[in-house]
């Protein structure tokens, strides 16, 4: 694979969202907002791109029955470091993502990278694979969090864009897509999008149905 | 050393746990004074926006906001004995750790717990706005159990410590679109003018369930109702019943009218 490959592929072909369903709990829980969003999508690929480099450069020396302690420690530490970047430069901001942020430790985009891509590759493809990823990660954010601000909002980070019935305009806004379960539905549309384009994507079916027995039949 | 070595793992684990923890710790101490600034001008803001002596739609810069929220008149008030405390430092008093504090925190009685909070503080830090040495504007914080965790905010009152001049809720969690409206400012300019209690001293104030109409018996004392987020509104309700009952401020203020605000 090229170093090329390598960055395109998890942008839109090989998406962590769309493709592995990675990451799924902060694409809910923060893309009613664009700004969150934007902010989520920086930390997660500063985490990602932070973590897969320094395991990529200690995997030789990593014994394999503390390998996920040491990787954990690394993530969690990247990410602690984040959040008191954005609690010092971004106050406000910080204030309702907190939890989110914290919560990257847990985002298995970072674990899934480090084990798949990093304990395997060298320095410069782990750092492609990690920003590819997490721009991947960032697309399904901004797409998502675009739909949900406009549309339920009437704005985009925050500032008005359609003008809310309520305020006196003609746009009423559709509140269920500020709740959580807005954005599964969004997501769910774009993965069946690609995947009917990309048919190859469909995963194989987990089980059959048994077939009928005969005195069933009719 | 062979990577499978129990050595080699318990050696690799240690250097990793002390250059990461050397690395988040070299963070936060950097970063600490930027943090608490920021800290300062939040809270600067929030109270700055109640005293009335910043116009409307000017924000001042942020050395100036400080500034202005230095020179104001800060107190700390001990809330169950109903005076001020002059032993804290009200700059520095922090009265969400207070709460959980033995000394500095208080059980909140279950009956009078309107507002889910289980502990708060004993003291509190209140705001004065002064004018040719009366005092104007009284601003006191309040916080409260909303849908989904605590709203806090600051409520100003006029002269009278009863006429609500002001009101701001600066942390929040409820639901975006429906119980998030508390933060919009056509409905908390709304608060303005209303009070809390009546002649009698009964406390009335109520975020309605409907549209307050004007001329109305509950015109003087409820604002209009939140539309689709009853228990948000319920939850600011209760919140005010609490803050201003007799577990609340309602001793602080009586005495405070009782003794008028003089500077020691």
């Amino acid at each position: 694979m090229t170093s090329k490959e390598t960055f395109l592929k998890p942008l839109l072909r090989e998406n962590p969202v769309t493709l592995h369903v990675l990451g799924i709990c902060s694409a809910l829980a923060i893309t009613n907002s664009l700004t969150s969003s934007l902010i989520m999508s920086a930390s997660l690929t500063s985490v990602l791109v932070m973590t897969n480099v320094t395991i990529s450069l200690i995997r030789k020396h990593l014994p394999s029955s503390v390998r996920l302690i040491v990787q954990i420690t690394i993530i969690a530490s990247a990410v602690a470091i984040i959040d008191q970047f954005l609690t010092a430069y971004l106050p406000d901001a910080a204030k309702t993502l907190r939890v989110y942020i914290a919560l990257i430790v847990t985002n298995c985009i970072v674990l899934g990278r480090a084990e798949a891509c990093a304990m395997k590759h060298g320095v410069g493809t782990s750092f492609l694979d990690a920003l590819g990823n997490g721009l991947g990660f960032s697309i399904i954010l901004i797409i998502v969090s675009v739909i949900r601000e406009l549309f339920g909002n009437g704005s985009l980070m925050g500032h008005r864009i359609l003008e809310l019935a309520h305020e006196g305009g003609w746009y009423e806004p559709n509140a269920m897509l500020l709740l959580p379960p807005s954005a599964f539905f969004i997501i769910g549309f774009i993965v069946w999008v690609i995947r009917s384009w990309k048919p190859e994507q469909n995963e194989e079916a987990e089980f059959k149905p048994a077939p009928l027995p005969d005195s069933e039949k009719r | 050393m062979n990577n499978d070595s129990p050595l080699k793992a318990f050696f690799v684990v240690l250097v990793t746990a002390m250059v990461c923890s050397s690395l988040v710790s070299a963070t936060v101490v950097m970063l600490r004074p930027i943090q608490l600034n920021n800290q300062m001008l939040d809270r600067s803001r929030n109270v700055m926006k109640l005293t009335g002596l910043v116009e409307e739609g000017v924000t001042p810069g942020d050395e100036e906001m400080l500034d202005l929220f230095r020179d104001m008149d800060m107190r700390i008030v001990d809330i169950d004995q109903a005076e001020f405390n002059n032993e804290l430092d009200p700059l520095s008093f922090d009265q969400r750790r207070a709460a959980s504090n033995p000394d500095l925190g208080v059980d909140v009685p279950s009956d009078q717990d309107l507002s889910s909070l289980g502990r708060r503080s004993r003291f509190a830090t209140v705001y004065i706005v002064l004018r040719e040495g009366k005092l104007e504007r009284l601003i006191l914080p309040v916080r409260g159990a909303g849908m989904w965790s605590m709203i806090y905010g600051y409520i100003a009152l006029e002269s009278d410590l009863n006429t609500i001049a002001a009101v701001t809720f600066y942390e929040q969690n409820e639901t975006p679109g429906i119980g998030d409206q508390i933060m919009r400012p056509e409905w908390l300019a709304q608060w303005q003018g209303r009070r809390i209690y009546d002649e009698v001293g009964d406390l009335r104030f109520a975020v309605s369930h409907a549209k307050v109409e004007p001329g109305t018996s509950t015109w003087l004392y409820e604002v209009d109702a939140l539309t689709g987020a009853t228990v948000t509104a319920d939850a600011v309700t209760s919140m005010i019943r609490y803050w201003f009952g007799s577990h609340g401020y309602r001793p602080f203020l009586d005495f405070l009218r009782e003794h008028g605000y003089g500077r020691p």
